[in-house]
């Protein structure tokens, strides 16, 4: 029972956050810090359960953005449908690369993510009658019009993408608990033994594709109104690619919380840092990024939530010994 | 018509013997010590800004100081096998994977982090110069790294198959536990393998040198191409990645003369998918060498 309260703790912690913090810096800390846990989640249910070690989820970031977008400056159709409708093209998009992808197998598969993602931003670099090709194109700002996703306050953005982060966290405590789970368990730790043991490896594979990349795109469609603004470099960014898989490693791969935890890390790592050293710096965050990977790989490849477990085991050993 | 076509074609040939010289490093350290190297890219831009500097302060020619880049890029990889590869080794691929990512993340960082995100740019006399022949024209720059790297490539190939390093390093790739029965220490093996994928790497910087601008993000094209090029080779195979670099050289110049000037990695890219589609266990069929 004590975690139940615990939950419902937090949660009431987290929900009273923007009413108690006014700087704004620190509201879109805790924005950055809730969308890259969410990403993180949704990277975590395929590379981390699964071990299929995607680092191409911009991909599906990138089509769930400009999904959303088009539908808005095009069509006038509120980014909320958009949001979804992007989560369906990701599906879909999965289906294709999935099929391509999966033939290959550890770190030729995490190539082959790169290029498909790569390949897609090239496209919509390429063809700018269909999506305003290099120079992207702003969002029209509104003013406070919830129903279009857009807030005056940081506050609106802030409960929207707790909410996505709670229904991720939701969907795979789920599947954790589910014989699905176990499955992708089974299919990264040994995928030749799990289909021994009669596991379709190929079916589980792409159904959790198909949850990971729906996932990612509603942060896509996310980001973009939180910027007011989209060009392919952004929507497909290498970077989101990288944070998703690093903050999942870093917090413990094949985690519930792990994901969430190594985000709290690395995105309050960042901040100090910038607030520290300023951002005139290029490329010292992902410096520190890389460092922390590196150190966290080669002593703790479990990750912080792996510490933990650890600790608690150690803890009950003694227990049972006393 | 013809003319252009054939223009473009010895464009490809060029750059495809440097994307040659990349590819083989990351297939050979694939082939003998089982992982992909994502740093491979980066070593390329080091090798690059170390020919930079020889070339501005001491005033070395790009392509002399490859005496320079190629031995310190090999003792890089010894160290860089010993320190931390050496301790990933095993049938996890996940920490495989993300170490030598991290390593090319923090290499690029601290490069932009030192150098910034300027580009360098060696002027020497043959840069500009052009051989022409039969109305096609044939940068000297281009020609003589595309000749170096292949130079490079046949003494590599030539090491591998007659020489005991080279040929404990093929046992030690076909076999690793029978090899170490029969006497051939890995770690050994592994660190020399690892040694020379670099030094290639190194190569390749000084020899790009005289006619590509060096900047901390110059390694990621060349590496994207040589994974490219590994997987159309097959995995591990020396002389299959020699050839998909220069098919892939060819293919990409090609888009670039036909499809338009940003295109050309679009067209590797559906190269890529398409092999994945028909051919998954590379061009050669599946025979790792």
């Amino acid at each position: 029972m004590r975690w139940v309260i615990g939950l419902i703790a937090a949660v009431a912690v987290l929900i009273a956050l923007p009413l108690v913090v006014e700087s704004a810096f620190a509201i879109d800390i805790c924005i950055r810090i809730l969308l890259f846990s969410f990403i993180g989640v949704a990277w975590n249910l395929m590379g981390g359960y699964a071990k299929q070690l995607s680092l191409g989820h911009a991909a599906y970031f990138g089509l769930g953005a400009y999904t959303s977008t088009i539908l808005q400056i095009n069509y006038d159709i509120s980014p909320w449908i958009g949001m979804v409708a992007g989560g369906c093209v990701a599906m879909l998009a999965s289906l294709p690369i999935g099929w391509l992808c999966f033939r290959l197998r550890g770190p030729y598969f995490t190539i082959a993510t790169i290029a498909t993602a790569q390949a897609l931003m090239l496209i919509f670099l390429k063809f700018r009658d269909f999506a305003w090709g290099a120079e992207g194109t702003t969002i029209p700002n509104l003013g406070n019009a919830p129903l279009m996703m857009q807030f005056e306050e940081k506050a609106g953005y802030y409960y929207v993408v707790l909410g996505l982060l709670a229904l991720a966290l939701a969907i795979n405590y789920k599947i954790e608990k589910s014989w699905m789970g176990y499955y992708l368990v089974a299919i990264g730790e040994d995928e030749d033994a799990a289909e021994a043991v009669g596991i379709n490896a190929p079916r589980i594979k792409r159904d959790i594709y198909l949850i990971s990349s729906f996932l990612t795109a509603l942060a896509g469609t996310f980001y973009v109104q939180y910027i007011y603004f989209i060009d392919p470099a952004t929507a497909f960014s290498f970077n989101v690619s990288i944070e998703a898989a690093l903050v999942s490693i870093v917090g413990g791969i094949g985690t519930l919380w792990g994901p969430v935890i190594g985000t709290v890390l690395l995105e309050t790592t960042s901040a100090l840092l910038q607030s520290w050293l300023g951002s005139g710096i290029g490329g010292i965050q992902l410096t520190i990024y890389s460092l922390i990977l590196m150190a966290v790989i080669l002593w703790r490849p479990t990750g912080i939530m792996g510490y933990f477990y650890e600790l608690a085991a150690r803890r009950r050993a003694r227990l049972v010994k006393a | 018509m013809v003319g252009t076509i054939i223009q473009a074609v010895i464009n490809g040939l060029l750059i495809g013997g440097i994307y040659a010289l990349v590819s083989i490093g990351v297939t050979l350290i694939f082939g003998v010590v089982k992982i992909v190297n994502f740093a491979q890219g980066e070593f390329v831009m080091i090798g690059m800004y170390i020919s930079f500097f020889l070339s501005t302060q001491l005033g070395i020619d790009p392509i002399v100081s490859l005496v320079v880049t190629m031995p310190v890029l090999f003792v890089v990889g010894v160290l860089v096998q010993h320190f931390l590869i050496r301790r990933v080794l095993g049938p996890n691929d996940m920490p495989q994977i993300f170490l030598t990512f991290a390593l090319s993340l923090l290499l690029l960082n601290l490069s932009l982090m030192l150098f910034t995100a300027n580009y360098r740019t060696v002027h020497t006399w043959y840069s500009d110069e052009a051989f022409h022949f039969a109305g096609l024209y044939v940068p000297y720059a281009k020609l003589i790294a595309f000749v170096v790297a292949m130079a490079l490539s046949g003494c590599l190939w030539v090491f591998l198959r007659t020489t005991d390093l080279g040929k404990a390093m093929r046992a030690a790739s076909q076999n690793r536990d029978v090899a170490s029965l029969m006497g051939i220490n890995p770690d050994r093996v592994f660190a020399v393998a690892f040694g020379l994928a670099l030094a290639l790497a190194g190569a390749a910087g000084s020899l790009l040198m005289p006619f590509q601008s060096a900047y901390p993000f110059v390694g990621q094209v060349f590496v994207l191409m040589a994974f490219i090029a590994v997987v159309l080779g097959t995995l591990g195979n020396v002389i299959g990645a020699l050839v998909a670099s220069l098919l892939m050289g060819i293919a990409e110049s090609l888009g670039i003369q036909f499809v338009g000037a940003d295109s050309g990695l679009l067209v590797v890219f559906v190269m890529f998918l398409l092999t994945l589609v028909f051919k998954p266990n590379g061009l050669g069929g599946g025979k790792a060498r």
